[in-house]
């Protein structure tokens, strides 16, 4: 570099002072849009948080941007919420919290296990018995809701039957399926919206007098992320190189100790960043949780959609309140889950 | 599900405490000691506030704990049908809207609350307004809901608006288009800007369905509320495909020109966040303007506004041949000074029903509490505090003025806004909300889309019609004309045909 | 780890000993033996209970008309009539839209997609042919060439466009826009040194947002009358226009608030994906002189390019779901221009017509399955492929 001709003046502007930099003018640049981005991000979290400071009549004759210069702000919403109304809130925000820590952590377990196995075992079930196995429900779902058979007896006649038509059919029909297709079964369970499935869910529930539980919501909220889990951690764990488990499969590790000591370490931001949003997702679900709850297990986004008084009104100023208090510990949470994630950068840097 | 263990348990404690109650006469006062009533509603402080606090008063007083839960307004039919009807019964009494207690009846899921009626003299019922008593709270004559609240629309004009203009407030549809007509773009609230003509809530899959169920109504109905405005009580013909609603879809699109420019996504909410922040002449709602416009931390216009009964129209429909006539005193009875007027109970109003399936002592329980906030002693003062939400729906609540000067109404407006209270409730030919199986669909799909696509522009009022007259027929083929024609009487007061 | 084979039989002593020792090792090896299924097993037997219920369940229903009653529910079995009502009856100007006579340009482009198609199922013929392959881009073709028909006789022939149209165009503007930005965020953000963490964080805000917060957010924002924007909007002089009273602003509006919540989910994956992208790589090409185009497509794009599909496609899934943010907004105005089809499913469950609400639910099932399946086979899994080449 050093026996290189004196730069122009302008190529100071576009050129790096070193490889992996940016020039200056593309430094100004990229700041600038980001900057930009940052604002269209911002800006309406900053109404949100003056909106709660206002009384009905500020908001309703506005707009007013600055408190204390353009109207005096008033804490009465979040005096509402958070003395008057404090029972039902925290009520509802112990429940959020446990409700959706407990499903982010099942989720991740079970996900990034399922998620692993299909990076690194070739599995290769029957499309016979896949069949079988699906008929066999189907016809016990069928018998259950037409014929009014009690659930626990078409449940166990119909594994029988798969169990005897599976093995008895399995060796002549040799088509398998793969992978790829167990995968696209697995994301495909978000498509359906959930409007449709609420009611058969919600009558499983009920037939197990799990409604308005904890433990409803964790199960269904764990269920309904997985497909996000797997097929997430599925691509960060093909991305880690497969020569360290090899080796340590020749050092007769077994794959559970391999799993949970080799690969969940490496494969950190990317676990963080999936329990990042598989912990907003359940955080933030409204259908599921209108339905699967009465009182005792409400949460947090069914009071959002409360403050909409119907025919007398949106309560803008508790709304924002309720939409900030909802934030504050997703985004603790997500600060203490980025220094994974830088971390983890560290780690690729090291490895690169 | 533990719930219900709980409440067994809890039973089982009221058990015991009634029989001390027989032995240790101290505690014979609290009747319901150990009963827990669990009340679902919308969540508050409207409507939920006053019966948490009521619940509590009626705790003290008996012993009967009022567990009130709320779900969103949106959501609390398909909750409550779901709870009931699957035999989940978490929940003993929900207060909801009338205009869903009919359907619920027919699923054989209300407790007949008619003998409890019969025996209570605290309940005062025939101070209960006519359409309340008669048709909100019955179903095939017997009693099944309890009124906590009345609703039904009403015009509420600015009065310094209109005393400027030198116009009175409007007596037909056409007066209201020449007020908002003239009032339109002028500063009604000193900032420099032009206000509106007139507010009409326009949201799809809001409240849009009841202004203009309120317009049809004087229209369609001109011979009491037993005529009804919706179908032909011989056959469940839709009687919506005639000039009569053809005049209101005109009246509603054309009052579009004197609004708010984005009136088409305005809900009730911000329909009268523009009438407490003074910027229209005119808005048509329910009776809760009234408390809301005294209440200066939300309000620029008290004392500058006054009500009036819903205008209403000198041509009526004739349901022979579809078309407008003048009116006489034939065919338009309940004319006041020639000008036919069909209040329309939009919603009903909030009623409280009970779970049949709740156990026998709940609904003796629930049913006190019920009576307890309907009772004039309570409900008397209730109706005119603005956050409850709840309004007038007792003779005795707009015969006396006082309770109203005392909550911080001036006279004056005390009086005029009572006035139109009276007139609407004391109306023979106030109409009636649809009450029978599929109303949502019939009202919240039908009628509420093809309006939102006649308002912007997809089709023309003739094809809209022509559509809500299929679309209808087609949900009462689904459910049976006979069966829906039965229903539809009976929500009117008329036996079997 | 094999179990050491005693080299001879041993005494009735030792056995007890060596399977009492051997025990915990046992227990093990039988985790270890049948790992490849218990690695996986608590996933599909989870999704199995929760998936095949509700889905029969709900198919049945599609199927069917049902009312609940007390204590029970009534269901008459209809056949297709639930989904002829949306394709052929009363629906189906709501669920297809306005059917009108083609236009020239709409001939003209229903010849082109048909030509297009055509061409790839003959280019893929004469090249690699497999049964299940065909039969796979038959329908997909068959797919595309259905929109294509049916966006032609609506939107192309001046017709109103109905709630599968709608979708479409929140499924495919929407999900373009959002990985354009989402993608353009996350390289710059790669290449910046200092800030970083700042830009992660702020720009992640928006998805830790309830849905039903952001649509209420939003109708804040846009509204022309009281909100923030309000004096700007009067000074451009469009106090007399509204947004919500125009389809394709109402529409457009929509999109920015759907991308506003969802730019983040897209910029947080790529960026992790671009971090991991092997630096030298990029300096080797540094220092051949390659222009950052071609290092981005010649080196990042290629090794992001799995994720990023991955990514996408979850994003389709998704967006085929919107619902909250137009419900709140417009709820589906002005007339039907923003009602997407999971909107228009949620407006049949609220009045409790299930049957429409299922078979609603299923044509888009059906619309998405083809769609994502198409998009999985011929871009997922050769972006992988071609990963692991």
């Amino acid at each position: 570099m050093s026996i290189a001709p004196r730069p122009a003046v302008h190529r100071r502007w576009l050129e790096p002072a070193r490889i992996g930099a940016m020039s200056p003018l593309g430094g100004i640049v990229a700041y600038g849009l980001l900057g930009l981005w940052a604002a269209f991000v911002l800006f309406p979290l900053y109404w949100v948080v003056v909106t709660s400071l206002k009384l009905p009549v500020d908001v309703n004759t506005g707009p007013y941007f600055l408190p204390w210069v353009d109207f005096v702000p008033n804490l009465h919403a979040w005096r509402g919420l958070l003395v008057d109304d404090a029972g039902p809130t925290f009520r509802a925000y112990l429940n959020s919290i446990i409700i959706a820590f407990s499903s982010t952590v099942l989720c991740v377990l079970i996900g990034s296990m399922a998620a692993y196995a299909l990076a690194r075992i070739e599995y290769r079930p029957r499309l016979v018995s896949i069949l079988i196995f699906v008929l066999a429900l189907v016809g016990a779902c069928v018998a259950v809701g037409v014929a009014g058979i009690d659930w626990r007896v078409a449940t166990a006649v119909a594994l029988a039957l798969f169990v005897l038509l599976a093995r008895a059919l399995g060796r002549r029909f040799p088509g398998a399926v793969h992978n790829g297709d167990i995968l696209f079964w697995i994301i495909s369970q978000r498509i359906l919206p959930p409007v449709v499935t609420i009611i058969p869910i919600y009558m499983m529930f009920q037939s197990v007098r799990l409604l308005d539980t904890h433990l409803a919501l964790i199960l269904a909220y764990t269920v309904v992320n997985l497909p996000i889990v797997v097929w997430l951690m599925y691509d960060f764990f093909t991305k880690i190189p497969i020569d360290l488990e090899e080796s340590a499969q020749l050092d007769g590790a077994s794959r559970f100790l391999i799993f949970f000591d080799i690969v969940l370490p490496l494969a950190r931001p990317g676990l963080a960043a999936t329990t990042l949003l598989v912990l907003i997702l359940a955080w933030n679900e409204y259908v599921l949780a209108l339905f699967l709850s009465t009182s005792r297990a409400q949460t947090m986004p069914i009071l959002v959609a409360a403050m909409n008084a119907g025919e007398k009104g949106i309560l803008w100023w508790t709304m924002s309140v309720v939409i900030i208090i909802m934030i504050l510990p997703v985004i603790l949470m997500a600060l203490i889950l980025q220094r994974f994630i830088a971390r983890g950068v560290l780690l690729g840097a090291v490895k690169g | 599900m533990r719930n219900r263990t709980l409440a067994g348990g809890l039973l089982g404690g009221a058990a015991i405490a009634v029989a001390l109650a027989v032995a240790t006469p101290v505690r014979a006062d609290k009747p319901y000691d150990g009963v827990t009533i669990n009340l679902l509603t919308r969540p508050g402080p409207v409507i939920a506030g006053r019966l948490e606090e009521r619940g509590r008063e009626f705790t003290e007083m008996t012993g009967a704990k009022v567990e009130v839960a709320t779900v969103p307004f949106a959501d609390l039919f398909q909750k409550v049908l779901t709870d009931w009807s699957t035999g989940t019964n978490s929940i003993d009494v929900s207060v909801l809207s009338s205009g869903w207690v009919v359907e619920l009846y027919d699923a054989g899921l209300l407790a007949d609350l008619s003998d409890f009626v019969a025996k209570d003299d605290k309940l005062k019922v025939d101070d209960i307004a006519p359409y309340f008593r008669e048709f909100n709270q019955k179903v095939d004559g017997k009693t099944v809901a309890i009124t906590v609240d009345g609703d039904f629309q009403m015009m509420y004009y600015r009065t310094d608006v209109l005393g400027e203009l030198g116009m009175a407030p409007p007596r037909t549809w056409d007066d209201y288009l020449a007020i908002a007509k003239a009032a339109h773009g002028k500063d009604m609230n000193g900032d420099g800007e032009p206000d509106y003509g007139s507010c009409m809530f326009k949201k799809r899959n809001a409240q849009g369905y009841y202004a203009i169920m309120s317009l049809a109504a004087q229209f369609v109905q001109s011979k009491g509320t037993s005529q009804g405005i919706f179908f032909n009580t011989d056959d469940m013909t839709p009687m919506v495909n005639n000039e009569a609603w053809a005049k209101a879809f005109e009246i509603y699109k054309a009052t579009t020109e004197f609004g708010p420019p984005d009136e088409l996504n305005h809900d009730i909410g911000d329909t009268r966040a523009l009438v407490l922040a003074g910027r229209c002449a005119m808005a048509l709602d329910w009776g809760d303007i009234g408390p809301l416009s005294i209440d200066e931390t939300s309000s620029k216009i008290k004392d500058k506004v006054g009500a009036v009964i819903m205008p209403g129209t000198t041509r009526v429909l004739d349901w022979e041949t579809g078309k407008l006539v003048d009116c006489t005193a034939e065919i338009c009875p309940h004319a006041i000074d020639g000008v036919n007027h069909a209040p329309f109970a939009a919603f009903g109003g909030w009623t409280g029903v009970i779970n049949a399936k709740a156990d026998p002592k709940v609904i003796e329980a629930t049913y006190a509490f019920l009576s307890y906030m309907n009772q004039p002693e309570q409900s008397n003062i209730d109706v005119t505090i603005g956050w409850t939400g709840y309004n007038p729906y007792r003779i005795s609540q707009f015969e006396n003025v006082e309770p109203w000067v005392e909550a911080g109404f001036s006279r004056e407006f005390a009086e005029n806004y009572l006035k139109a209270i009276g007139d609407s409730l004391n109306s023979p030919n106030m109409a009636g909300d649809l009450r029978i199986p599929g109303t949502q669909r019939y009202q919240g799909i039908v009628l509420d889309r093809e309006l939102a696509r006649m308002l912007a522009g997809e089709v023309t009022i003739e094809q809209a019609l022509q559509n809500i007259h299929e679309g209808w027929e087609e949900i009462t083929e689904e459910f049976g004309r006979e069966e829906q024609l039965k229903l539809y009487r009976a929500s009117l007061g008329l036996g079997a045909s | 780890m094999a179990v050491p084979q005693p080299a001879a039989r041993p005494s009735r002593v030792e056995v007890t000993a060596s399977l009492a020792s051997a025990a915990p090792l046992a227990r093990g090896e039988w985790l270890d033996r049948h790992a490849r299924w218990l690695f996986i097993a608590p996933a599909v037997v989870m999704i199995l209970i929760f998936s095949i219920f509700p889905l029969v369940a709900s198919l049945l229903i599609a199927f069917s008309r049902v009312r609940l009653r007390a204590g029970t529910y009534s269901m008459t079995f209809v056949g297709f009539g639930n989904f002829e009502k949306q394709l052929v009856g009363s629906e189906q100007v709501h669920f297809l839209g306005q059917l009108t006579a083609f236009s020239p340009p709409a001939w003209v482009v229903v010849i082109a997609v048909a030509a297009l198609l055509l061409w790839w199922l003959v280019g893929y013929a004469r090249t690699q042919l497999t049964v299940i392959g065909l039969l796979g881009r038959l329908v997909t073709a068959a797919m595309l060439m259905a929109l294509t028909l049916m966006l032609a006789a609506t939107l192309l022939s001046g017709g109103q466009i109905g709630t599968l149209g709608v979708t479409l165009f929140y499924v495919f503007v929407g999900c373009a826009v959002q990985f354009l930005i989402g993608l353009g965020l996350a390289l710059l953000c790669s290449q910046i040194t200092r800030g970083r963490a700042f830009f992660r964080v702020v720009f992640f805000l928006p998805l830790m947002i309830t849905p039903i917060g952001i649509g209420y957010i939003f109708r804040m924002m846009a509204d022309t009358g009281k909100g923030p924007f309000a004096t700007l909007w009067q000074w451009a002089g469009l106090g007399g226009f509204s947004w919500s009273a125009d389809p394709w602003a109402a529409r457009l509006i929509i999109v920015v608030a759907d991308s506003w919540q969802w730019i983040p989910f897209i910029f947080v994956v790529l960026l992790a994906a671009l971090e991991s992208v092997p630096r030298d790589l990029v300096e080797a090409g540094e220092v051949d002189g390659a222009s950052s185009w071609q290092i981005f497509r010649e080196i990042t794009w290629p090794e992001i390019a799995p994720v990023a599909a991955t990514v996408m496609l979850i994003r389709v899934i998704e967006a085929f779901k919107l619902v909250d943010l137009p419900n709140i907004m417009t709820a589906g105005g002005p007339g039907t221009a923003t009602e997407s089809l999971t909107l228009h499913a949620f407006f049949a469950w609220r009045s409790l017509d299930l049957g429409q609400a299922a078979a609603v639910s299923y044509l888009l099932l059906f619309v998405t399955v083809v769609l994502c399946v198409s998009f999985f086979n011929l871009v997922v899994l050769r972006r992988r492929a071609a990963m692991a080449r």
